[in-house]
């Protein structure tokens, strides 16, 4: 069972169908006793860090997620906003701390070049790194996924990037460390690319993964 | 490389779809006809975003359009945004929770540019878009509202800058000329949007074949379509593939989902500590 | 199914349409004229004529100058707009009411007459007009003859009455759909063209031996002779200007808010065309059983030579909407002809090509595929 975060922060219902089209169960919740037992979960994410780490704080996730990842080796899939709380700090609206389970920090694109748009928004190719487990196992290196964000995150280790993507700079779309994956695009909406990732994802065995 | 972007724009008013030609709506069918005549789970396969734009003229019944949107976006699994009627933060919320990741806006941007605002703040600015219907009336374009009903006497400059400034982060523009006459889109109006704002721009209004889409997409804007007479059956897929092989990037994925569908089930796939394998 | 029918490579226009031709690279008649009104007119000089025409016939003496046939749909708003407002002409309109309309077609016709036309309207005898309908239905699977052989000839009528010559149709709808190129270089037409083009050669002096000549007064042409006398001229719009439909329906929603229906009409995409009277529908049908095009067919090959469809997109939109028996009216139809529903389809059956059709579940099912 495939437990989704619910914190008042994103688009649970395509990662529901998505999850459903596969043909597994997932169950949207933020209670404790969940989140400890579940299979596999996914922490989705869309608006502001700020609010988002506030939620994440008011509705009592924190802890037993830690716990979750940390002590019950379940993996974790963060996806775009919910891959920048992965990290140590967060620049939207202020500084604000994330979950800082890897090292970096989230900012905001900034070009000189004016004829690149912000937000970053359409398919773009994501190139992926060699590990192992390997995420994107069956997709091409370059394969297109959606991402509509402004903010991206600045990773400190580069052994933590999964992915990288290039959108006026070469940033940073993917991140991996132990059982904590994280996808700056959303695979619940890149057609049948962010299907094979999402399946990938919930085929993973706890056994294979080390922290 | 960010790739352009090919989007199908429904129409939908109470339950129906709807083909619109400058702005006067004719009822097309409902979401049978459309999984009927478009086997509309493949045609999702075959686009990049879709865009449902309610055009209900008199009320617009947001609790129905949620309803309906839940049911359209079952099986689909690419961007979709919606609006039309969107008049409080809990509107808001209703869409996003119907399956829509963007949310599309028209007349609060006029009428009601706090509650843009209190949108963009909430959600964030990539999951706002403007839609902006213009008419050409001397040497400038003319904004319209209320489902291109009343002139607001606003330019589009003074419309695109008051939407940039209020925090919506895509800017989806009309050609009320253009809409539904299939004589293509009027690029000198995508264009002076493009020197007029640094958001992302999707252009409607006037496709009818596949050329239109290449004139406008080869310039880095996405392009919308909601002409749904002109590409039934698979249409879309046949201008994805029109506009590829004219060397422009879109982006690919595998348009068969040949073993994904109950993968999990099919494989008897139990999903128990340290039992599954990959 | 026999032989494979062959279609034009530009549009969908099937080779068993009526006076059709193909070039030497399959382009119908009708494409062949959409490009030449591009390259190979010249419409400065046609419109100089125009220009003299309007001069000629301008009224000095406060009579109307021209003669206006209309139905207040997109073409005859056009027209009426232009003749009106760049030529300063006083038009009179003329509207032969079809035997039955739709709701739309009388308000658009009301609607046109409120922007300051002055109109006749005629209502020609219903019962005889039900008659000759019912025997050109029969004999020739020609439902809308009776009505446009009384358009024609009304029309003509009018123009003796009131002493105005010049006459303005609307399109030459055999150059512009598929037809004789006959009237191609010539602004005008004659009295003959009238009877064996328009009319198919359909004559209602077939009707002399049960009414009067009377009670036949809106279907018998007046004589050559009073047409000498008369010096009608009578002209389409379409030789002066490069014919376009759908600028037409853009002009008419502009100027005089022609209203559409709010769903498609029958067989077809479009909404906007020929939403006077039901038997248009039937008409279609007929068509469409006789040589195996419809109303869908006749609207995507209009919307392809205006660029607005790819050939490929066409032949989709066919294969769904052609094929389209008029279900929702079928009771008026029977009225109309004073008919029951299995001496109607007997008609159906009569003339229903049987190379193209053959009868599936009591309809006619076509054995072919459109390319």
């Amino acid at each position: 069972m495939i437990a989704i975060i619910d914190y008042k922060m994103g688009n649970i219902k395509s990662l529901e169908n998505a999850i459903g089209f596969l043909g597994c169960k997932s169950c949207v919740t933020n209670q404790a006793d969940i989140i400890l037992t579940a299979d596999k979960i996914i922490l989705p994410g869309v608006g502001a860090f700020d609010v988002a780490m506030k939620n994440l704080k008011k509705y009592q996730i924190i802890e037993p997620l830690t716990k979750a990842v940390f002590e019950n080796n379940i993996p974790i899939l963060g996806i775009c906003l919910g891959m920048q709380l992965l990290a140590t700090l967060g620049e939207e609206n202020g500084l604000t701390e994330g979950l800082g389970w890897i090292n970096g920090t989230v900012r905001r694109f900034s070009f000189d070049d004016e004829k690149i748009r912000i937000p970053h928004i359409g398919f773009n190719s994501v190139d992926y790194v060699d590990k192992s487990p390997n995420l994107f196992e069956g997709l091409t290196k370059g394969a297109d996924f959606y991402f509509v964000h402004n903010y991206r995150m600045i990773c400190e280790d580069n052994a933590d990037v999964s992915s990288w993507t290039y959108y006026g700079e070469k940033f940073v779309s993917g991140v991996q460390k132990g059982n904590v994956f994280g996808t700056q695009f959303h695979p619940e909406k890149s057609q049948s690319n962010g299907l094979k990732l999402l399946k990938n994802f919930i085929s993973l065995s706890r056994d294979r993964v080390s922290c | 490389m960010l790739k352009n972007r090919l989007i199908f724009t429904l129409i939908y008013n109470n339950g129906s779809y709807m083909l619109s030609r400058n702005f006067r709506i004719q009822t097309v069918g409902d979401l049978d006809w459309l999984k009927e005549n478009y086997n509309f789970n493949a045609i999702a396969f075959s686009i990049d975003e879709l865009v449902v734009l309610n055009v209900e003229r008199k009320h617009k019944n947001i609790d129905k359009f949620s309803d309906h949107l839940i049911q359209l976006s079952k099986n689909c699994f690419l961007p979709i945004s919606a609006g039309g009627g969107i008049r409080s933060l809990e509107d808001g919320y209703k869409l996003l929770n119907s399956g829509v990741d963007k949310l599309v806006v028209n007349t609060p941007i006029i009428e009601q540019p706090e509650l843009v605002t209190e949108l963009a703040r909430t959600f964030g600015n990539q999951c706002i878009i403007a839609s902006i219907d213009c008419k050409k009336e001397q040497n400038n374009y003319s904004v319209y509202i209320q489902d291109g009903s009343k002139n607001t006497n606003l330019t589009l400059e003074e419309v695109i800058k008051k939407a940039e400034f209020l925090g919506v982060g895509e800017i989806y523009l009309t050609s009320m000329e253009r809409d539904g006459t299939g004589q293509g889109l009027d690029m000198e109006l995508i264009r002076k949007a493009s020197h007029l704002t640094k958001l992302p721009i999707i252009a409607s209004g006037g496709v009818g074949k596949y050329e239109h889409f290449v004139e406008c997409i080869k310039d880095g804007y996405a392009v919308a379509t909601a002409n749904i007479y002109n590409f039934i059956v698979d249409g879309l897929i046949k201008a994805r593939q029109f506009i590829q092989k004219q060397g422009i990037e879109l982006a690919t994925w595998d348009y068969h989902l040949t073993g994904l569908q109950n993968y999990f089930k099919n494989n008897n796939q139990v999903i128990k500590n340290n039992k599954t394998e990959l | 199914m026999k032989e494979k029918l062959k279609y034009c490579t530009k549009c969908v226009m099937p080779s068993t349409r009526p006076r059709v031709t193909f070039n030497a690279e399959g382009v119908c008649n009708a494409c062949q004229w959409a490009e030449d009104k591009k390259t190979a007119i010249d419409w400065s000089a046609r419109w100089k004529q125009l220009e003299e025409f309007c001069e000629k016939y301008r009224s000095q003496d406060g009579n109307f100058d021209v003669l206006l046939p209309v139905s207040g749909g997109k073409d005859s708003c056009y027209v009426s707009y232009r003749i009106k407002h760049d030529f300063g002409m006083h038009p009179l309109s003329v509207s032969i009411v079809p035997p039955f309309t739709f709701k739309i077609g009388d308000k658009n016709l009301d609607n046109f007459i409120a922007h300051g036309y002055d109109c006749i309207k005629i209502y020609p005898n219903i019962d005889i007009s039900k008659r000759i309908a019912r025997w050109a239905f029969i004999e020739y699977g020609q439902p809308l003859m009776s009505w446009i052989i009384a358009v024609q000839v009304a029309v003509f009528k009018t123009a003796i009455n009131f002493k105005i010559p010049f006459i303005m149709f609307g399109e030459e709808g055999e150059m512009e759909y598929g037809g004789t190129s006959k009237l191609r270089n010539s602004p005008f037409y004659r009295r003959e063209d009238s009877i064996r083009i328009y009319c198919s050669n359909i004559q209602a002096t077939e009707f002399l031996k049960e009414y009067s000549k009377k009670q036949l007064y809106w279907w018998l042409y007046p004589s050559e002779e009073e047409f000498e006398k008369a010096k009608l001229a009578i002209a389409h719009w379409s030789y002066f200007e490069s014919w376009d439909p759908y600028r037409n329906y853009l002009v008419a929603k502009e100027q005089f808010g022609l209203e559409e229906r709010s769903r498609p009409s029958i067989g077809t995409y479009t909404n906007f065309a020929q939403t006077d009277t039901p038997i248009f529908d039937l008409h279609h049908y007929l068509m469409y059983l006789k040589f195996g095009f419809g109303r869908c067919s006749a609207d995507a090959s209009i919307d392809i030579r205006r660029g607005a469809l790819n050939r490929d997109q066409a032949v989709e939109l066919v294969r769904k909407f052609d094929n389209a028996y008029p279900e929702p009216y079928i009771d008026k139809y029977l009225d109309f002809f004073d008919m029951t529903k299995e001496e109607f389809d007997a008609v159906l059956d009569r003339h229903a090509n049987k190379d193209l059709f053959k009868k599936v579940n009591g309809r006619w099912t076509p054995t072919f595929i459109v390319e």
